[in-house]
């Protein structure tokens, strides 16, 4: 039995009345692939601003590695090692491509806050080691010198998750890393999930099922911000109950194409 | 050598600067070059949050007010056996980065416009208390008669007040026309200016850098926003503390126009008007409205009115300033005021 690198329980998220996400208990292992699909609004993406601390959770628990981290800040757990890539390319725009990967690599060494006003970062050559490192893992190391807003929207997507390699996380969170990608684009991110998913963990929101069903060790369906199944992609493609309430009853194999 | 010829050409510029006021149409008096180096490390220090931590306060005379209050009181009140220039300076910093401390700590979680009109709010607390403790601030009188010490270097001591030796410069007038206090306040500025300098580049700076242009990327590698934008509150704070205690040390006396809101929006207008997030934009800034307002309030009533015009000017034609046009910055004011 794999060890639990991250668990959540009874998690719950209100907004008002409304429950974006409602007593998720999820566990995944260390070094899985966790696919978390479900319709429009079932509240994925709420889950993973809640796991990387971008929003506070109403009740419930979430546990890193054993330790609590229920309260821990955004910072805090890019420390510990979550890290996220955005539904959104969320970059700093107006900086080169490698500076936007300088930045991550620089707070992994200095931590949240150091008052070091007369130091320059080019001084601490671990920088330049752990940018290069990203950049070249996402493929972008070509494109160093290029200012980031002036990227290609797949280039932006994967700067995003390079911007969040650089941070030397133990589990990537990645929403929606293909979306609004050409097929050409979304091949290579896909071969680039998969290459990552055998170093570290990687939890997954993606709409394009086809990848899914090809890429994730496990998946877990969300529904109206509840868990609806947890299960292998096989599993998954043939539970009833996902088959209802994510497809409104479709076919299995138009689940499967 | 870039840093060698940065010094240089500063050195260069403000050793030249005092005698232009002498060229007839230029039109000014050898105070005001002092004056407007003093207000300047004011505003370099208010451009350091408003340029580089991309926060707007509309309450900064509150720390140029404390420092020369502070300063003054140091003199009049608090340590007036010993009656130092250093300490009265330093009195001034402390009092001014303490207030700085305290109302940072309650301002730096708002954004934008709400952040503004927080920093107003507590700016024009600290008027109303030193407007009504007459005991301590004499009120609306002010504090008066405050003689300088002489800046005392330990081997000597050296009275500011002091001219330097005639020697005739044509148009330009004399030499005697500059007193020690410009050579003192000129050293300042350029220690200010290489501060700030410094920071910008550092690693500080550069993660303010980011964490004004995205700030949810930046919490998302693991940067606490706050406790920069704290830490650049603070020192902005400070620095406008220096200027206020120099402004006592040199006029000798304060009075509450120091902690006015009108103060606080001259910081806003010298920033902009010189260039947002540019080093020498607040000095030119600063130098060009104080210029105008010695030349122009002198012949009519109405310079509030084309201070205003100018500025709205500036916003309209010329939004990154006068130094940031030159330096292809883009600065937006509305921006800033519109961050959430």
């Amino acid at each position: 039995m794999a060890n639990t690198i991250l668990q959540t329980r009874s998690l719950s998220k209100h907004f008002g009345n409304f429950a974006a996400n409602a007593d998720i208990d999820f566990a995944v292992n260390e070094g899985e692939l966790r696919a978390v699909i479900g319709p429009n609004g079932a509240g994925k993406t709420t889950f993973f601003n809640l796991l990387a601390g971008f929003t506070p959770a109403t009740s419930g628990t979430i546990v890193y590695k054993d330790r609590d981290i229920t309260n821990a800040s955004g910072p805090q757990r890019v420390r510990i090692g979550i890290a996220k890539a955005f539904q959104t390319a969320n970059i700093y725009p107006s900086e080169t491509v490698e500076q936007n990967v300088r930045l991550a690599a620089l707070a992994r060494i200095q931590g949240p806050f150091a008052l070091q006003v007369f130091r320059r970062s080019t001084r601490l050559e671990a920088i330049d080691t752990g940018a290069n490192r990203a950049l070249d893992r996402v493929d972008l190391t070509r494109l160093a010198t290029t200012r980031a807003g002036d990227l290609a929207h797949g280039d932006k997507k994967r700067l995003d998750i390079a911007i969040a390699l650089a941070t030397e996380p133990e589990i990537l969170l990645l929403d929606e890393p293909v979306a609004g990608m050409s097929i050409d684009e979304a091949r290579r991110t896909e071969q680039l999930i998969k290459k990552l998913a055998t170093e570290m963990t990687v939890l997954i929101i993606e709409h394009d099922m086809e990848i899914i069903m090809g890429i994730s060790d496990s998946i877990t369906v969300l529904h109206q911000g509840r868990v609806l199944a947890s299960g292998t992609p096989a599993e998954i493609r043939n539970n009833q109950a996902v088959q209802e309430a994510y497809l409104g009853g479709h076919t299995e194999s138009e689940l499967a194409g | 050598m870039k840093d060698l010829r940065f010094y240089l050409l500063t050195a260069l510029g403000l050793a030249v600067f005092p005698f232009v006021f002498h060229l007839p149409l230029i039109n000014g008096y050898g105070g005001l070059a002092i004056q407007i180096l003093i207000v300047s490390i004011a505003t370099i220090g208010f451009n350091l949050l408003l340029g580089y931590a991309g926060l707007l306060s509309y309450g900064h005379a509150a720390f140029y007010g404390a420092g020369s209050y502070a300063a003054a009181l140091a003199l009049l009140r608090v340590f007036p056996q010993v009656h130092s220039f250093a300490l009265a300076l330093f009195f001034g910093i402390i009092v001014a980065t303490l207030a700085a401390a305290i109302i940072g700590a309650l301002v730096v979680r708002l954004y934008g416009i709400y952040f503004a009109l927080l920093t107003v709010a507590f700016a024009q607390m600290i008027y109303f208390i030193v407007f009504q403790w007459r005991d301590v601030t004499r009120g609306d009188d002010g504090l008066q008669g405050i003689a300088a010490p002489m800046l005392n270097f330990g081997f000597a001591k050296l009275d500011l007040a002091t001219t330097l030796p005639a020697f005739p410069l044509g148009p330009f007038g004399d030499l005697s026309d500059v007193k020690y206090w410009y050579i003192f306040v000129a050293i300042i500025l350029i220690l200010v200016l290489a501060f700030v300098r410094t920071l910008n580049r550092s690693q500080f700076g550069e993660v303010l850098g980011a964490i004004r242009e995205n700030e949810e990327r930046s919490v998302f590698v693991g940067f606490d926003p706050r406790r920069y934008k704290y830490a650049a509150f603070v020192i902005s704070g400070a620095l406008c503390g220096l200027s206020g205690a120099l402004r006592v040390l040199y006029e000798g006396s304060t009075g509450t126009d120091s902690l006015t809101i009108d103060q606080s929006g001259n910081f806003v207008i010298y920033t902009v008007v010189g260039g947002v997030q540019t080093l020498f934009g607040p000095v030119v800034g600063t130098g060009l409205i104080m210029w105008l307002q010695n030349v122009i309030s002198a012949k009519t009533e109405a310079w509030r009115l084309i201070e205003g015009a100018i500025f709205v000017a500036v916003i309209i034609f010329l939004p990154s300033g006068i130094i940031g046009t030159f330096a292809k910055k883009t600065f937006s004011l509305g921006k800033v005021l519109r961050t959430k």
